[in-house]
């Protein structure tokens, strides 16, 4: 990976392996070296907050994996074999930060590289408030946009959303781009809030974009949608989503929640052998409509809703939601919590034993989301979705296969949060091949209706927009969400 | 817009190598450089730096025989560098501090473990 590196150098009095035992330790020692992860080893996933402020003045967090780790050897005061820590991380930006640890002068020689990549310093100055590249379209490209959430809550299931858009992108040029211009992608990002989301949104329109993939919260999704409304700009959803967002110029691709609850209703409460359901999740437009529609649709299959809880983006403490379930005797956690927010809110329910007498449908967990919920916290973790990793069809393994050979090894889980920005850039392509990429409104008419042969398998859009596609019962485990049928 | 060229400029690995050590030394002649940057020689090293202060990333100081180049402190790309280097310089000397405290620590308790036992 060629980048600008950044190198910096501490000496401590204490010892290479004291020093090295501090990293992932939650000691207080800075904010690299009180990383979270559940074991300092190579294939760990890695999260650290960067305090970098900004314009959207909170933490970052880098989110990566660890690719090396070898402890220094006990010997000290002489040159024994130094420590070192590699970690490769996908969000806000594409880099490696490598740790060394050396005996030096009776103490330990401290290094840090940070590398960084040229979209990487595009974000951060963009963050920063500064200018930086993508002007207005001077040149013949066809330039889709992207918004992503690459900081906030949302960075977690965002990770591989990039690689997948910038796979289909390069896919599409390979087949000619759109009318023999090369297809250009222009990402933005939401941060996780609606009102950057907005921000972003029209600097991607100013970019000359005339169609946004908008694979962020459903809230970002519906600010975006009121802002441009009046503007020739096509908006495509590929995430799940509760529908509501039509129009000539709105496509919503991804799974709906009514669907998701019909066909996992049933067999979870098979695997819980128990049919009272708690409602838990976070608050604000899709999780309130998820619980909705759960209240609609739950009865119907004889089940019974015995409590409801909301808690605020960004919670990290789920105890009084935690308790609220325990008193109530639910059977089965609706969970609606997404991102960072889920993970904590599994890991917590793990470590109060709430597993033992619950389980939890989380329509909205993904791979990327898992790998931070832990192998230990996973069993009982069910999802509902049109694609998993782990989905044995033809198309998947040819896209698995590209996707490894493009990213490497140590590259985040695909998941249905990033597949279907895959499957969206290909269902658009296959649309503005045909009519030109500056027409949002011709190609929004020739995607529906349409039957699209994708990885996940056969997705049919009706002349309303209504998506039909196949929908999985998965169970989390360590490595990942298992289709199972119960 | 010197950020349009900005990101040219730093498409280039040799020139995003160049600004890494600029970053970390503050002030490098084109010699200290090309010491550094070992795949090219002085000429080279020369051309790239041509480009960055196009870009507006660098500037140049003439001092007698000697032209010396750094960050452009007004340069698009020296906040966001300057930001980071100092994020992940802190987040080393935090790390040191609690190395050290964690160390004093342990010496202490063995200390007390031997007197106990004594």
């Amino acid at each position: 990976m060629a980048a600008l590196l950044l190198p910096a150098e501490e000496w401590t009095d204490a010892s290479p392996v004291t020093t090295f035992g501090l990293f992932g330790a939650g000691a207080g020692a800075g904010w690299v070296f009180d990383a979270v992860c559940d074991r300092v080893a190579a294939g760990a996933v890695v999260r650290m907050g960067a305090p970098l402020g900004g314009p959207v003045a909170d933490q970052v967090e880098i989110i990566g994996r660890i690719t090396e780790a070898r402890p220094p050897s006990p010997a000290r005061g002489h040159a024994g074999q130094g420590g070192r820590i590699e970690i490769v991380h996908d969000q806000p930006w594409r880099g490696r930060i490598k740790l060394r640890f050396d005996a030096d002068r009776g103490g330990t020689r401290v290094r840090l590289f940070a590398e960084l990549d040229e979209a990487g310093l595009e974000w951060l100055m963009r963050r920063r408030g500064l200018p930086a590249g993508h002007g207005a379209a001077l040149n013949p490209n066809a330039r889709l946009g992207l918004l992503n959430s690459k900081s906030g809550l949302g960075s977690m299931f965002g990770a591989a959303t990039d690689h997948m858009a910038m796979l289909a992108v390069e896919e599409i040029n390979a087949e000619g781009g759109v009318r023999g211009r090369p297809v250009e992608l222009v990402v933005g990002d939401d941060a996780s809030d609606p009102a950057v989301g907005v921000a972003e949104a029209r600097r991607l329109v100013r970019a000359g974009c005339r169609t946004i993939l908008v694979a962020t919260t459903s809230a970002t999704y519906f600010a975006v949608s009121r802002a441009l409304a009046g503007t020739e700009v096509l908006l495509i959803q590929p995430h799940m989503n509760e529908g509501g967002g039509t129009g000539p110029l709105r496509v919503q691709l991804g799974e709906h929640h009514e669907g998701q609850l019909a066909a996992a209703v049933r067999p979870l409460m098979r695997a819980a052998g128990g049919k009272r359901w708690f409602l838990a999740g976070n608050d604000y437009c899709w999780p309130r409509s998820t619980h909705a529609a759960a209240r609609r649709i739950l009865p119907r299959s004889g089940a019974r809703v015995v409590g409801e809880r909301y808690a605020a983006l960004g919670t990290r403490d789920f105890t009084q939601v935690i308790d609220a379930v325990t008193a109530s005797g639910a059977d089965i956690v609706l969970s609606t919590f997404v991102g960072a927010d889920a993970a904590a809110f599994e890991r917590q329910c793990h470590a109060m034993g709430l597993r033992e007498r619950c389980v939890t449908l989380a329509p909205a967990m993904d791979e990327s989301t898992l790998e931070h919920v832990g192998a230990d916290a996973a069993p009982g973790l069910y999802a509902v979705s049109g694609y998993v990793e782990q989905l044995a069809s033809p198309g998947n393994a040819v896209l698995l296969h590209r996707y490894r050979e493009a990213y490497g090894r140590w590259a985040p889980p695909l998941s249905t949060l990033s597949e279907s920005v895959f499957e969206a850039a290909h269902i658009w392509w296959s649309a503005a091949r045909r009519v030109g990429a500056d027409e949002p409104r011709l190609i929004a008419e020739a995607m529906r209706p349409g039957s699209f042969q994708l990885p996940r398998g056969t997705v049919t859009l009706d002349d309303s927009g209504r998506v039909t596609q196949d929908l999985f019962v998965t169970e989390a485990t360590g490595t990942g969400l298992r289709p199972v049928s119960l | 817009m010197p950020a349009d060229l900005a990101f040219d400029a730093l498409a280039d690995p040799v020139r995003r190598q160049i600004l890494g050590v600029l970053a970390e030394r503050e002030e490098c002649t084109v010699g200290e450089l090309a010491e550094r940057i070992t795949s090219i020689g002085r000429t080279g090293v020369s051309s790239h730096l041509r480009v960055l202060r196009a870009a507006g990333l660098v500037t140049e100081r003439k001092a007698g025989r000697f032209r010396h180049y750094s960050i452009d402190p007004a340069g698009p790309a020296r906040d966001v560098i300057a930001t980071l280097q100092a994020l992940f310089q802190g987040a080393l000397a935090d790390a040191g501090r609690a190395a050290t405290a964690t160390e004093a620590a342990a010496t202490d308790a063995d200390i007390q473990d031997s007197r106990s036992a004594g």
